[in-house]
């Protein structure tokens, strides 16, 4: 069963040799700089690297966890005697399958060791880290039983559609739940390729290389991982000198950091919201910035395998510069390299030389449908896998659809016509280079374009794009001009440059020259900057404090977090209990997507038992005398509708009463009954009344989830002046201006119409940005954006004439968001303030209430929920307080004077 | 035939159908082809169809692979093992 190869042991032998037993009559200095040294600065690269990756969160803590723990298995595994070291990876990798899973960090490990946890406790954590590896050699058994290949194959079929039936059902093992997702990135294709290895014996097998291979150490941390082929994994295990792998591998760490980072700069700060996009500039950012998003993955993969560098895996390039891509097929040679060589192997050679004799091109032809076929239906199994359920789109299918026509018709065309290769790149003439670099500009618009149609999740969304690209202005022109001139240079630069391999028996002269410790200053400094960066930024820059703590960690952006509370909200939407998370996640972010599915099962459950849905403008409310879990806390309501403790409908004398319209903010989602930055001011006020007139302060909160100041007004005229207040509260948000076109969307397209005295207005706001309710959702409330502020201006203007005329004060009171995702805080409160000041309202502004907070994520309850946290309302409570009591002392000049 | 006939054969096709204009002298026996990308997938079908027809052998899907046609001694080899 076994058969070594012989490059394989030529390999091993004469390369680690090459380190470790340098000729006799190299002089100690020489044998010290070639041997000792770079060792000792590989290690402090890779410590550097280690740091950099804790220190900015990247992926998650699991990972941090893992690459100390490589970082010390690495040091091990190369002092090892060669014969050694797979065993020890092997090992190296359980151990990683077990801790990773089992979220197991040094402090498990000291808490079971000094007895404060109990053994079962400490089983519990091992259960899930188990439970694969025991699955998996279980699978790996089943390819090596001494039985016929194809029956060996179909006991693999069976095993996998049983563990298919239990991924789809893994609420049936809730103490593993977090394991399936792992076990089919190292199983569901890498079997594949192993069995195929197996069957045509093209590389040595052994129970180390079985382990090493499916379990490899850094995978517990990526749900997506590359498809290493087996062989490959086999045949460049020390095929070179182990300075030059292990440098090779440093290399791509960094690269690999620095590409999750930019990606992590993308997704933060990019126009990615579609809603919210002005200019064709924008729409341009939002292709490029889709597009970009796939950093995500290369830098992950690159992080990846410079890890199994490490460990003498010298394996090739995973992708080798995409966006520089000159040609269909060009691309699909380029991005994510391994999946590519995957398909090939299993589904394009073997299907073309079956189909062959039909002739070269229809076999090709065939044999590229296919595969494309094959790789469609392998992503969405893919995606099965990680998410629990199928992805069948048909934006996914044409997405896969056309690039396998641009891709064959490409093929097709290099096949027929032939393309121009040459032995040195140096060779190329200026017009060859001039005519890539216009098939790189080329290339990258039409997969930017292609991507962003893949991107998006619905017809809906691509008109809007389509709407707002359609007047572009001359200097939006020449921008994007410049970049496209700049990708074009860049493709006649590197644009013939190959991919990065050991593959092929190559020669060390083949290969290129290697400076180590060129490199190893190039990695250690951009290991350097990584870790010094933030420090020198903020100083530089104090206002990028904000900035810098959001790119510290994997958290979701304003777009994913506006989905999550349009989800949240779309609960109480009168047609949208069905929406599900599932439906508004955007495809090129699924994996972003995992913060929200970690959201616990029924957390926003709670939302639908204490608020209802109305069929009238209003569109909700809070029912009466309710209990429940919202967002993780219990919420109450009392007898009048209200998140907020019981008061009598009649007003006592001597008391002070406010009604506080707001959203679910002011609701105190996620907060403890107690803990509402309204019930936190009432006590605050009651304990020490400001104005002895009143023995009793009352606050009522009015706050309904989703409600837009549209909605606050309008309740505040039916409902909330039958409770006789003296003041009345609008909280308002720049953040939730987004509520406001929703409801206006949302009336439109339910037809639901405005009251009487809100229709004239809202009909010639409607007629302005000619929408109306048979448009997509999505381009009716883009078109409603620009008239956000004269919608506000109506709201300040009749709240006020309102209130006067029923002798009630009038405050608004600006609530800052807990998080700003895009730096569009301070603009859209600026503008907010001025409208409200504008219509002489009494204003409050809390927005230094969270100045002194660094990192504003500490503000939000849970990073798949965005609402603000108890620290957040007592903030708010402090600075409302403060801002009150003066308001409460003194009379306002022309509606109310306690002292009178 | 012997293996210096074979790699001389394969360098005319491949100069020939690939690299037409290049410098013969530049393409040496240990030339690395498919991982620099001279040979890329498509082209890689072309070799071995030309192998099989030149040298009546059959390359099989798994043998279409980078350590049998990187370099013209690969190429060689690979044919000499099929006749043996």
């Amino acid at each position: 069963m076994l058969i070594e190869q012989q490059t394989f042991e030529r390999y091993d032998e004469t390369s680690v040799a090459a380190g470790e037993a340098p000729p006799p009559r190299w002089s100690f200095l020489k044998r010290y700089a070639s041997g000792v040294a770079p060792f000792f600065a590989i290690l402090l690269q890779f410590g550097l690297i280690v740091v950099a990756v804790h220190n900015w969160q990247i992926e998650s803590l699991s990972l941090a966890r893992l690459m100390q723990l490589a970082f010390v298995g690495f040091v091990i595994h190369h002092l090892l005697p060669l014969r050694f070291r797979l065993p020890f990876f092997a090992l190296l990798s359980l151990f990683a399958v077990v801790t990773a899973l089992g979220q197991m960090g040094p402090k498990t490990w000291v808490t079971w060791l000094t007895g404060r946890i109990s053994f079962t406790n400490f089983l519990y954590h091992l259960t899930p880290g188990l439970t694969l590896i025991g699955i998996g050699l279980a699978l790996i058994g089943l390819c090596h039983i001494p039985i016929r290949f194809w029956a060996r194959v179909a006991l693999v079929a069976v095993a996998g559609a049983a563990l298919t039936l239990f991924r789809a059902h893994s609420q049936w093992f809730p103490e593993v739940g977090e394991m399936w997702v792992i076990l089919g990135s190292m199983f569901i294709f890498r079997l594949v390729v192993y069995l195929y290895d197996l069957k045509h014996r093209t590389a040595p097998f052994s129970l180390a290389r079985a382990i090493s291979y499916f379990f490899m150490v850094p995978n517990p941390s990526f749900p997506l991982f590359p498809i290493v082929d087996y062989k490959t994994f086999c045949s460049t295990y020390y095929n070179e000198d182990w300075v030059r792998v292990y440098q090779t591998g440093l290399r791509w760490m960094i690269r690999g950091v620095f590409q999750l980072l930019l990606y992590r700069l993308i997704y933060q700060f990019a126009p990615l919201d579609i809603t919210k996009l002005s200019s064709a500039l924008d729409v341009v950012g939002f292709m490029v910035g889709t597009y970009l998003l796939y950093l995500r993955i290369s830098g992950s993969f690159h992080l990846i395998v410079g890890v199994l560098h490490m460990f003498g895996f010298n394996l090739p390039e995973t992708h080798h510069l995409y966006l520089l891509a000159s040609s269909f097929t060009d691309l699909w040679r380029r991005i994510n390299i391994y999946w590519k060589d995957f398909v090939m192997k299993v589904f394009f050679y073997p299907a073309y030389f079956k189909l062959r004799k039909m002739g070269t091109l229809r076999a090709m032809s065939v044999a590229t449908l296919a595969t494309f076929f094959a790789t469609w239906l392998l992503h969405s199994w893919q995606w099965f896998w990680i998410r629990g359920s199928p992805l069948f789109t048909w934006l996914d299918v044409s997405f896969w659809a056309i690039l396998a026509i641009l891709v064959l018709l490409n093929g097709l065309y290099e096949a027929t016509v032939g393309q121009r290769r040459m032995l040195t790149t140096s060779r190329v003439s200026v017009p060859g280079r001039l005519i890539l670099g216009l098939q790189t500009i080329g290339t990258f618009a039409v997969i930017c374009t292609l991507w962003t149609v893949w991107s998006c999740q619905s017809w809906g969304e691509l008109q809007t794009l389509a709407d707002v690209a359609s007047r572009p202005t001359p200097g939006e022109v020449a921008i994007v001009l410049a970049g496209l001139a700049a990708i074009g240079a860049s493709g006649m630069l590197w644009g013939r440059s190959s991919r990065e391999t050991s593959e092929g028996r190559l020669t060390q002269a083949a290969r290129g020259p290697f400076h180590f410790w060129r490199s190893a200053a190039g990695v250690g400094a951009g290991a350097i900057c990584l870790l010094a960066a933030p420090s020198v930024i903020i100083w530089t820059m104090p206002s990028t404090k904000h900035v810098v703590a959001r790119l510290h960690y994997d958290a979701l952006n304003a777009r994913d977090m506006s989905l999550q509370r349009r989800g949240y909200y779309e609960q109480l939407d009168v047609r949208g209990a069905n929406v599900t998370r599932k439906e508004i996640a955007p495809r090129t972010i699924a994996w972003q997507w995992r913060k929200a599915q970690q959201m616990p099962p029924g957390w926003q459950d709670g939302a639908k038992v204490i608020c209802r849905k109305r069929s009238d403008f209003l569109m909700s409310e809070v029912v009466p005398s309710r209990s429940a879990v919202v967002s993780g806390a219990i919420a109450t309501t009392n007898h009048l509708g209200m998140r907020d403790r019981e008061y009598e409908k009649t007003k006592a004398t001597n008391t002070y009463r406010a009604v506080l319209l707001g959203s679910s903010h002011d609701l105190g989602s996620g907060v403890k009954d107690e803990e509402t930055y309204e019930n936190l001011v009432e006590d605050h006020l009651n304990h020490q009344p400001p104005n002895p007139r009143y023995s009793r302060y009352e606050i009522l909160n009015m706050s309904t989830s989703g409600d837009s100041v549209l909605q606050m007004l309008l309740r505040l005229e039916q409902i909330g002046f039958e409770y006789g207040p003296d003041a009345a509260i609008l909280s308002v948000a720049a953040v939730e201006r987004q509520l406001l076109v929703q409801h206006v969307r949302k009336s439109l397209t339910l037809g639901i119409d405005p009251p009487s005295h809100y229709r004239e207005f809202l009909g010639r706001i409607v007629h302005k940005a000619g929408v109306h309710g048979r448009m997509a959702d999505i381009m009716i409330e883009r078109r409603l954006l620009p008239y956000v502020s004269e919608m506000y201006e109506w709201v300040f203007g009749r709240f006020a004439q309102q209130c006067e005329q029923r002798g009630v004060r009038p405050v608004v009171i600006y609530r800052p968001g807990p998080v700003d995702f895009e730096g569009l805080e301070q603009l859209g409160r600026n503008e907010i303030i001025r409208l409200a000041r504008a219509a002489k309202l009494e204003v409050i502004d809390l927005a230094p209430a969270f100045d002194s907070v660094a990192n504003r994520d500490t503000l939000i309850i849970a990073k798949w929920d965005d609402h603000t946290n108890a620290l957040g309302h007592r903030l708010l409570a402090d600075k409302l307080y403060e801002s009150l009591v003066p308001l409460l002392r003194i009379a306002s000049p022309t509606v109310f004077n306690p002292h009178q | 035939m012997n293996e210096q006939e074979i790699q001389a054969t394969s360098r005319t096709f491949i100069l020939n159908e690939f690299l037409p204009g290049e410098d013969p002298a530049a393409l040496t026996d240990t030339t690395a082809l498919v991982t620099t990308g001279i040979l890329d997938s498509i082209a890689v079908l072309k070799v071995v169809t030309f192998l099989e027809n030149q040298f009546g052998i059959t390359i099989e899907p798994h043998e279409a692979v980078v350590e049998n046609l990187n370099t013209l001694s690969d190429i060689a080899r690979l044919v000499m093992s099929k006749k043996a």
